[in-house]
This record gives C-alpha cells, sequence and structure tokens, in this order.
C-alpha cells in the first residue's frame, strides 16, 4: 500500500469525476449535448448498444408485453426508453412494468393483463 | 501462485443452464452473478455443486467502485453475504462505473484513465475491501468508445490500482481483444504491463462481429483470435483458473462442452 490522497484533493476529484460521468451518461442515456472531446460516431455507437441491451432485458422480464406489441414493441420501446432513461437504484423489473404502463396509457396495451402485472410485481 | 488456489476451467453458472453447468465433464469451478442471489435462497442447483465440492464464486456487476460516488456499503454487503454463503475464497467486479448524475446506465462503462478516476478508484475500492470478508478482484471492462483524455495506459492504470489496494485482477482475454479491435488498445503491451503475480483468474467469452466494431456479447461463439489473446496470457504466466462465460442464446451442451476443451487445451499447452 502506498501513499493516501489527502480528503480534500479526493474530494476535488470526485466532483470533477462525477461532472464528466454524468455528462457522459446524459449524452448516453438522455440525449443530452455530446461531451467535448468523443467520438460522436462511437457515441452513437454505445447509445445504441446500451439501449439495445435495456431493450432485451425488458424483453426478457415481460415477454408477453412483446409478444402483443410485435412488430410494435422495437419502436415503442425506443421512445419509452428516450423518455424515461434508467433512474440510479431502479430494477430492471420495474423498468419493464413501467415500459408496460406506459404502452398502456398510449393505448398499445390491451387492458385485461393488467393484474398479472401486479402478481408479479409482489414478488 | 501466492494466495490464490489453483481453480482450473470453469463456467459461470446462469439459471438457464443449471442442469447442463451440473452435468458437464470439466467443469472444476463457477462463478455466479452475486445480483442474482439472494441470501437464504440459493438455486438448489448451486447447493449441489457446493456439496460437490466445486468452488463457487461470486462476481459482482452493480458496486460501480469507478462512480465518481462514495461505494453503496449495501451491494457490497450483499456481495460479502453471498460470499459467505457459497464459502468462497474471493469476489470480483469490474473497474468501471454505471450510475452517474442519477441515471443507470445498464451496462460497464469505462472509466477515464486519469489520476483523478484512479484516485476515486482506489478509496472506492478500499473502502469496499474492509467490508468485504474474502480479496477482491477487479476485471477489465470492454469499451465501445473512449475518454478523450486518458493519462495512463489501460496496464498502467490497473497495475497501480493493485499497487494501492492490492486487489487481484481478473483479466477477461475477450475484453482485450474487443478493446483491440474498437479502441486500439494493444493486448500485448496490457499483459507487459500489469502485475501478473496478481492474476486471480481469466474470463473467456464469445461476441459478433458488426460492421467496424466488435460486440462482446457472451451470447456467440468463442473467436479464435480470443483464444490467441489466451494463449499470449498462458506463455507468460500459468492463470489458476480460466472460465468461460455464456449469457444468452445458449447453445447445445456439446457446444459448450467443446469450448470448455478448447481452452483447457490452451491453458495445458503451456504446462509441462
Amino acid at each position: 500500500m502506498t501513499e493516501i490522497v489527502n480528503e480534500s484533493s479526493l474530494s476535488s476529484a470526485r466532483e470533477r469525476l462525477a461532472a464528466r460521468q454524468a455528462e457522459l451518461l446524459n449524452a448516453l442515456l438522455a440525449n443530452g449535448p455530446a461531451p467535448t472531446g468523443f467520438d460522436e460516431q462511437r457515441l452513437g455507437v454505445e447509445r445504441r448498444a446500451l439501449l439495445s441491451k435495456r431493450r432485451g432485458i425488458v424483453r426478457m422480464l415481460g415477454p408477453e408485453v412483446a409478444d402483443e406489441l410485435g412488430d410494435r414493441f422495437r419502436l415503442l420501446f425506443d421512445a419509452y426508453a428516450a423518455e424515461y432513461p434508467r433512474r440510479a437504484g431502479s430494477r430492471a423489473r420495474e423498468d419493464a412494468a413501467a415500459f408496460e404502463e406506459w404502452c398502456r396509457a398510449c393505448g398499445e396495451l390491451s387492458e385485461k393483463r393488467k393484474a398479472r402485472w401486479k402478481f408479479w410485481q409482489s414478488n | 501462485m501466492a494466495g490464490i488456489r489453483d481453480l482450473g476451467v470453469g463456467i459461470g453458472w446462469r439459471s438457464e443452464i443449471d442442469l447442463t453447468v451440473e452435468r458437464l465433464p470439466g467443469v472444476d469451478f463457477v462463478e455466479v452473478v452475486a445480483e442474482n442471489l439472494h441470501i437464504g435462497h440459493l438455486p438448489e442447483s448451486v447447493t449441489l455443486l457446493l456439496e460437490r465440492g466445486v468452488p463457487v464464486l461470486p462476481h459482482a456487476v452493480s458496486l460501480s467502485l469507478g462512480s465518481a460516488d462514495q461505494v453503496d456499503l449495501r451491494r457490497v454487503e450483499h456481495l460479502g453475504a453471498v460470499a459467505e454463503a457459497v464459502g468462497a475464497p474471493m469476489v470480483s467486479d469490474h473497474v468501471c462505473f454505471v450510475r452517474a448524475g442519477g441515471l443507470d446506465s445498464g451496462h460497464l462503462m469505462p472509466v477515464p484513465r486519469t489520476r483523478d478516476a484512479l484516485d476515486v478508484l482506489v478509496a472506492n475500492v478500499r473502502l469496499a475491501q474492509r467490508n468485504l470478508p474474502v480479496p477482491l478482484a477487479l476485471e477489465n471492462v470492454a469499451a465501445l468508445l473512449e475518454w478523450p483524455d486518458g493519462e495512463l495506459s489501460e496496464g498502467q492504470f490497473l497495475a497501480e490500482l493493485v499497487e494501492r489496494t492490492d486487489c487481484w485482477l481478473l483479466v477477461d482475454v475477450a475484453n482485450l481483444y474487443a478493446n483491440a479491435r474498437n479502441i486500439g488498445t494493444d493486448p500485448q503491451r496490457f499483459l507487459d504491463e500489469i502485475p501478473l503475480e496478481r492474476l486471480a483468474y481469466v474470463h473467456v467469452a464469445g461476441g459478433e462481429q458488426h460492421g467496424d466494431i466488435y460486440h462482446d456479447t457472451h451470447a456467440h461463439a468463442v473467436l479464435p483470435e480470443v483464444l490467441e489473446v489466451l494463449d499470449e496470457l498462458c506463455s507468460r504466466v500459468a492463470p489458476p483458473g480460466v472460465l468461460l462465460e455464456r449469457d444468452d442464446n445458449y447453445p447445445s451442451d456439446t457446444e459448450i462442452a467443446g469450448e470448455l476443451a478448447a481452452i483447457r487445451a490452451v491453458v495445458d499447452k503451456h504446462r509441462d
């Protein structure tokens, strides 16, 4: 073990890093402006990769919703995801449930399956 | 190898392939994703493997040790509790961040290779280590983009992390390959720069090329080029263990057994 970084310099490092990390995630997940110095094309690749991963998890957790939506699933999910980036501390299951609610509110899903989600969420 | 027992060749245990993992020959150890396990309700299959004496190593994906924020000690505590529940000799997570500015990326993001990021990572790792019952190993991630102002190479960054925290390294050779393809990291230089005596074990996984980008999917076959990186690593050090990660699009038992055999062949080639 070597030197201990002193507390005040560590806390400044945390502040600078926090701003940079927040700026990057905001660009990737919430349509924020591209942070300086990043390759724009790679930001696009990363944005699509993260969206695809999130979409795949929601599809896996709610296959019935994805099945009912069929070809509309991808487009709807991507619109939902742009509007609601995943909040720190939220769970994937909550994301899947929120997407279903969102679709229902948009009139994209039939009403009758709602009770099943309640059962699912109580677990 | 100081402090790490020989683990052999293993596979990531996933509930979707629990029976496969149980019946495959030559599974010397397994990893479980710590966030997917509940203390007091271990999956039957994991209990069975433990009864057979197969080491089970918890692997975490959510500590976000590279985040600017303080470590969430509840997550560390859960990881430690899983380690105790399975009697693990070691736990692991990644050199990455997943949470920032109130958002969750949902995937392992690279940290900038700056002094600031390293100081914060070191502080976070030390706090995690103080709250864990067993040693912590940290894994290199696959990056699709580069932070603009890196002050250190990835190997230098990890070497200094080890020096300052005494952590172990979990080297993912598929991630090394991905970074070579996608952001131009040199795997040879990486292996030259990291302290190989602190190697805990190695990850191998499959992926897919899409245009000019290699995606580390864990859902496709392991490329021969990834085994070449493993071969390069094994020519420098006998890794205490090598583990195959498969997370989706599960193939037949035969295909998985073939991939494990191919890994073992690379490791054995250097053991004489």
